[in-house]
């Protein structure tokens, strides 16, 4: 049997990239959308960091990259939601339906394959001194800092205050001075900061590969956990690791349990308890609250 | 107000007539260079597009290669859309070609329903089911992959220094199950004692998971995975590239690279060999349809194969256990194509 040591690097491994995703779903809820398009910008980090760091031999320029194209698609699906003011959940999709087709195009075009790309290298390791835990990619390490800045910015900052009145009474945020309008780019923006590292630390972070639709949903799950989580940054990146608890779980009931019970349904566990969760917290709250805000979005 | 009416319907036909020109003159010009060629013409119509440094690449190689040597027209056509896969078919259909070959799987009740329009065209669907009642110009091939399961299972028992095997599939299907079941039974059939455990990633595409997965595997102590996971594939291999002694059987050549220390063999399909097979057989004039070809090892098509690059750079223990094994498995091999061993085909877990 496996170590509690081992067993937390496996939910820390799986459960970071959803963390960072959910994180990008937070900053963008509390700004009044629902930011379906978590799966598209993800899987358009992670190809990018992956091309990057095969065509450039670095690291660094490979993330960067990927944080600007990340933050460019971010900005595209604000200006269609906000300035053409289309339906932010069918944008949301079509930003999924773009991220995973055009990585596709991008991949044969640069490579002239449809084939998984491999790296040499992936994210720096965080280094032998953590015993165990020396494995784990840098972005691992940087999770918590990133969770509770995210937690100062949204609930201890005038900015944060400024992002939630955006969100929730735009009239009443705009007759302080503060525009909906621009606080919500600036959320896209740093949503797309989030998912680039996302998509990075998924392909890049223990694998050095990028393949077709790598992320298998991980966008919808961080999304999942936005709502799961309460909207706050702390509840939601509580919820994502409680995800990747629930996958890794699974994993191991496959491998010991697998002769007894159904593959498919220990396969689904993540996915019931992402159900289960936001049905929970439905109902401790007594009711979703983010209706209201699609509406107010719309009557501006 | 009469010419602005006037005015709006010219444009409307203008744009009507030319649309309709072009159309005419699209299938037109498909028909006729379809239908200009003296030559035979055989087409590939393929529903996975080309570029995938596998399967798809292979049949289209081995297709090229084979109009060379038969000197026929040769068309591989990328058939995306399910809605149009009935009019490609009729379009080959009526431009008088000879022979369709088509895959996979999502593709075959078009052609069931076309092949019989057309009975001068002999159709070949790889990588499907007996038709019942048959088709008497068309011929089904279907794959038992499970039979170099079964000799993985054998080489893992010979090679593997814990006695625990693991098999990682994509999605758990019945073939993907009778894969597993067939490793086992290689397995048991060495080492009734050995343990063998499965596990799936729930797609075909995840290789963060098949990393998990295989991780958690080898931490348990598995030494030795056969994979089953198409692109899932390449995070098993990636988790088996980070402590030496860990082994992993997949499933193309193109494989070896990404694990030289690790991969140590394959159950290798050749796709590209059964168009070639199949083609060749079909070019003859005593061709006959209305069958199924139930595809084995011996053929070429399916074949369990180690690694040279193992050989070169795996551990050394490992690479002469293999050694000592392999000619074991070579008289396996042999008693599954005579019939001696007869390997259980069980699509339940």
């Amino acid at each position: 049997m496996i170590e509690f040591h081992e067993f937390l690097v496996a939910i820390l491994r799986s459960g970071t990239p959803l963390i960072y995703a959910a994180l990008a779903g937070v900053i963008v809820h509390r700004s009044g959308v629902w930011h379906l398009g978590l799966e598209g910008i993800m899987i358009i980090g992670a190809c990018v960091t992956i091309i990057g760091i095969v065509l450039t031999n670095s690291f660094i320029i490979a993330i960067l990259s990927a944080i600007i194209i990340c933050i460019i698609v971010s900005i595209l699906q604000w200006f269609v939601i906000e300035k053409l003011k289309a339906n932010q959940i069918i944008v949301g999709l079509g930003i999924t339906g773009i991220g995973i087709g055009g990585t596709a195009f991008a991949v044969e075009s640069i490579f002239g394959s449809l084939a998984a790309i491999s790296a040499p290298f992936g994210i720096p390791r965080i280094g032998d001194t953590f015993g165990p835990y020396s494995g784990l990619s840098v972005l691992v390490f940087i999770m918590p800092f990133a969770v509770f800045s995210l937690w100062v910015l949204l609930l201890r900052s005038r900015f944060g205050l400024r992002l939630a009145a955006a969100g929730e009474h735009p009239f009443a945020a705009r007759s302080v001075g503060a525009n909906p309008s621009i606080m919500r780019l600036i959320a896209f923006c740093v949503g797309g900061l989030f998912c680039a590292l996302a998509g990075a630390e998924l392909a890049a972070g223990s694998l050095q590969i990028f393949a077709q639709n790598m992320v298998a949903g991980r966008g919808f799950m961080g999304f999942a956990a936005v709502i799961f989580g309460g909207g706050h940054p702390v509840g939601s990146a509580f919820a994502a690791m409680f995800f990747s608890i629930v996958s890794v779980v699974g994993i191991r009931m496959q491998i010991h349990f697998g002769n007894f019970v159904s593959h498919d349904l220990l396969l689904c566990l993540p996915y019931i308890a992402t159900v289960l969760g936001i049905w929970i917290t439905a109902r401790a709250k007594g009711r979703t609250n983010s209706a209201s805000q699609i509406s107010e979005l719309r009557v501006q | 107000m009469n010419s602005f009416k006037t005015s709006k319907i010219d444009r409307r036909l203008f744009i009507t007539t030319a649309t309709g020109a072009t159309l005419f003159a699209g299938v037109g010009g498909l028909n006729q260079l379809l239908a200009s060629t003296e030559q035979e013409l055989v087409a590939l119509v393929h529903t996975q597009a080309a570029g995938d440094s596998g399967p798809i690449d292979s049949m289209i190689a081995q297709l090229n290669q084979l109009s060379d040597e038969k000197e026929f027209e040769k068309k591989a056509i990328y058939a995306q859309d399910a809605a149009t896969f009935e009019t490609v078919f009729r379009t080959l259909g009526d431009a008088g070609t000879s022979i369709i070959v088509s895959t996979f799987p999502v593709i075959s009740e078009s052609v069931k329903a076309v092949a019989p329009e057309y009975p001068n065209t002999k159709w070949i669907q790889l990588f499907g089911d007996p038709v019942d009642p048959p088709i008497q110009n068309l011929v089904t091939v279907s794959y038992d992959y499970y039979l170099g399961c079964y000799l993985s299972g054998v080489f893992a028992a010979k090679v593997s220094k814990t006695d625990k095997i693991g098999f990682i599939g994509g999605i758990s299907i019945p073939p993907i199950n009778a894969d597993f079941n067939a490793l086992k039974a290689g397995v048991h059939s060495v080492n009734p004692d050995a343990e063998v455990k499965a596990a799936f990633a729930g797609s075909f595409q995840d290789p963060a998971k098949g990393y998990e997965i295989a991780t958690q595997m080898y931490l348990d102590g598995i030494d030795y995975i056969q994979t089953d996971a198409g692109g899932t594939d390449g995070g098993i291999i990636q988790a088996a590239n980070e402590t030496p002694g860990r082994m992993v059987s997949a499933l193309s050549p193109a494989q070896y690279p990404l694990g030289p220390a690790s991969v140590i063999s394959i159950v290798n399909l050749d796709f590209g060999q059964s168009l070639y097979n199949e083609v060749s057989s079909a070019l003859n004039p005593g061709w006959s349809g209305g069958a199924h070809v139930s595809t084995g090892i011996g053929t070429g098509v399916i074949e369990f194969e180690r690694s040279p690059l193992f050989m070169e750079q795996g551990p050394t223990e490992i690479v002469q256990a293999s050694e000592q094994a392999w000619s074991d498995i070579m008289t396996a091999r042999e008693d599954i194509i005579d019939g001696t061993i007869n390997v259980p085909f069980i699509t339940s877990i």
